[in-house]
């Protein structure tokens, strides 16, 4: 053998080696990022550094899944979409494109923030907010809508920001890109883009967005402690909640539905205290679902594992399944009629 | 005073040997620039999407989510080199072991050697092997390298790229042995080649029935979704083939498919008469 052909095949086993030890080194020790990057949808940029959760919704593909068309024929769609679009030119089913949300565990209302990307009609939004007592300004370099609650009509304003007396913002923040939340969130979006001090610097916040696997129509990652402060939720349910510390849900709509709750908790111990909780609930829901066969169909969809600190939880709810339940729905509607007359 | 006769080399000894002098002249062969073209594109391709990534560019986007590192590689894997590399490298080198020597008029030195001459094409596929995975190997192992970290962990993906390089390991044994044969038993082997992979491979994968079992790729690409990274793109794959064969029957047909077709590739090298055209 020629001693360059020698150096080649050494050469070529080196890189090989070097990977796979690379590899083993990182597979034992379950990390070795390599200078790793963050994942997830751009408006991440957006987002503060301290959010504690983010969810995305990928309102285009739901809208056009096969899934909403087979919905649209049980739930009709309300006036207050037609409305909506009479005064802001958005037609949700067709103009917008995805969501994004995020807020803070310290005063989520004041920091909660929505990046709706889609295809906008900038000066009509801006009339309609204007038209209300709206203001124009510029933060940044970026179009601002400001809209005091005290020079505004209340009709024109989310309930919780005229009761909180919070400043609502909307600014154009690329094209296609709306930012919609308090006046603080909005500027703090901007900030966080022009600094790159946001979400994407959260590395416990992005390993959990990292996981979500590519694909999904909707996702939410979140600390758990920022929904034990919702004052939403009953303190029954608080108390009796093992300590979970994140937790991600995510969903892929297509003719079914496809899904997957994943709960981290504090320790092994109470990760299986929530999969306790998570079968005993399982086998309750077999147990009072009776005869009922679409109850019974959707807690068959159901299934939970997890290993560890881990707790996670899948449904698959297939297109035949959808059919079923949408003609249960509709044998129900035909005979509640018959029932009344009688 | 007689000379103590010499016995031939066994099968293996003769094998051996053929295969150290043919890896020189098949590694440093122009068949080499086109392979190095090949594995290298994809290399660049990572470099140049890790570069971007590190500059702060979104990436690749798949419905406004961007798609991370191990789906990426994925795909890559899939595409480069499942899909492509492995069966154009299996022609170029495979229908080349025997056709090549008697296009030079030198196979008649290799046949007047006291060896056996099925270890001339075991030598030269066993240098084909080698060849072919110490260069393509290293190019799958760069753009893992550079394109997992993209959102991905090293350690999560190290198993998923033990199989991808096993699958693309086994695939170019297998389709060397195949080409082996159209070398050894036709006369335009490499145009054989090229049909049977881009003509009938491709056509009896979409051909409903049981035509597809009659392919290589089948097989090899029913393996991938063990291997691949990601759901989304093991579904896509799935989809596609829509009863894809199970790992071990795919193991166990590509072994059979590499021993038959070494095994009667070795006996037409050693039955037929190759006539040398002046």
């Amino acid at each position: 053998m020629h001693k360059r052909t020698r150096y080649f095949m050494v050469g070529s086993a080196a890189i090989v080696v070097l990977g796979l030890c690379t590899g083993l080194v990182a597979f034992y020790n379950g990390g070795l990022s390599l200078t790793s990057t963050s994942r997830g949808p751009s408006e991440m940029a957006y987002l503060p550094a301290d959010a504690a959760m983010v969810g995305f919704a990928n309102v285009r593909e739901v809208m056009t899944s096969e899934f909403r068309q087979k919905m649209i024929a049980v739930i009709p769609s309300g006036e207050e979409r037609d409305e909506f679009q009479r005064q802001t030119g958005i037609d949700i089913e067709y103009d917008i494109d995805t969501v994004v949300a995020a807020s803070t565990v310290v005063d989520p209302d004041k920091h909660a923030l929505v990046l709706v990307r889609g295809r906008f009609n900038d000066g009509q939004i801006e009339g309609v907010i204007r038209q209300q007592g709206g203001t124009m300004e510029q933060y940044n370099g970026v179009r601002m809508v400001v809209a005091n609650p005290a020079n505004m009509t209340p009709d024109g304003m989310p309930r919780d920001v005229v009761e909180k007396g919070e400043s609502f913002a909307l600014a154009f923040l690329e094209t296609g890109l709306l930012a919609v939340g308090s006046e603080t969130a909005v500027k703090a979006a901007i900030d966080a883009k022009a600094s790159g001090n946001n979400a994407t610097t959260n590395d416990e916040l992005m390993t959990y967005i990292n996981q979500i696997q590519t694909g999904q129509s909707a996702w939410a990652v979140g600390r758990f402690d920022a929904i034990k402060g919702s004052p939403d939720m009953p303190d029954q349910v608080k108390q009796h909640l093992p300590a979970v510390q994140w937790f991600s849900v995510s969903t892929r709509v297509n003719g079914g539905v496809t899904g997957t709750l994943r709960a981290e908790a504090a320790d092994d111990a109470s990760a299986e205290n929530l999969r306790d909780v998570v079968r005993g609930g399982l086998a309750m829901g077999r147990l009072v679902s009776g005869n009922d066969p679409r109850v019974d169909m959707l807690i068959n969809s159901l299934q939970m594992s997890g290993s560890g600190k881990t707790m996670s939880l899948s449904f698959a709810v297939s297109p035949e399944v959808i059919d079923a339940l949408k003609g249960f729905a509709e044998l129900a509607d035909q005979s509640q009629p018959r029932i009344d007359r009688q | 005073m007689t000379q103590p006769q010499r016995n031939a080399p066994s099968l293996a000894t003769a094998s051996l040997r053929v295969f150290e002098m043919s890896l020189g002249e098949m590694l440093w062969s122009r068949r080499t620039i086109f392979m190095g073209l090949v594995v290298g594109l994809p290399v660049l391709m990572a470099l140049v999407i890790r570069l971007f990534d590190l500059a702060g560019a979104s990436g690749i986007r798949i419905n406004n989510m961007a798609v991370n590192g191990p789906a990426i590689f994925g795909l890559m894997v899939w595409a480069f080199f499942v899909k492509f590399s492995v069966p154009v490298l299996g022609v170029f080198y495979g229908t080349s072991l025997i056709a090549d020597e008697v296009e030079d008029k030198t196979i008649t030195y290799l046949f007047t050697r006291p060896i056996a001459r099925e270890a001339v094409l075991i030598g030269k596929y066993l240098a084909y092997l080698a060849c072919t995975i110490f260069v393509v190997l290293p190019s799958i192992v760069l753009v893992w390298l550079l394109v997992i970290p993209m959102g991905g962990s090293l350690g999560a993906n190290f198993l998923d790229l033990i199989k991808d390089l096993g699958i693309v390991a086994v695939g170019l044994a297998v389709y060397g042995a195949v080409f082996a044969v159209i070398g050894a038993y036709f006369k335009r082997p490499l145009l054989i080649g090229l049909a049977f992979i881009f003509g009938w491979e491709t056509a009896v994968l979409a051909f409903p029935g049981s035509f597809k079992m009659l392919s290589v790729a089948y097989y090899l690409q029913g393996l991938v979704p063990h291997a691949m990274p990601n759901d989304s793109f093991a579904s896509m794959m799935q989809a596609f083939f829509q009863e894809p064969p199970s790992l071990t029957g795919s193991l166990a047909t590509m072994a059979v498919i590499l021993v038959v077709f070494l095994g009667f590739a070795a006996r037409i090298v050693a039955r037929r008469e190759y006539v040398l055209e002046q």
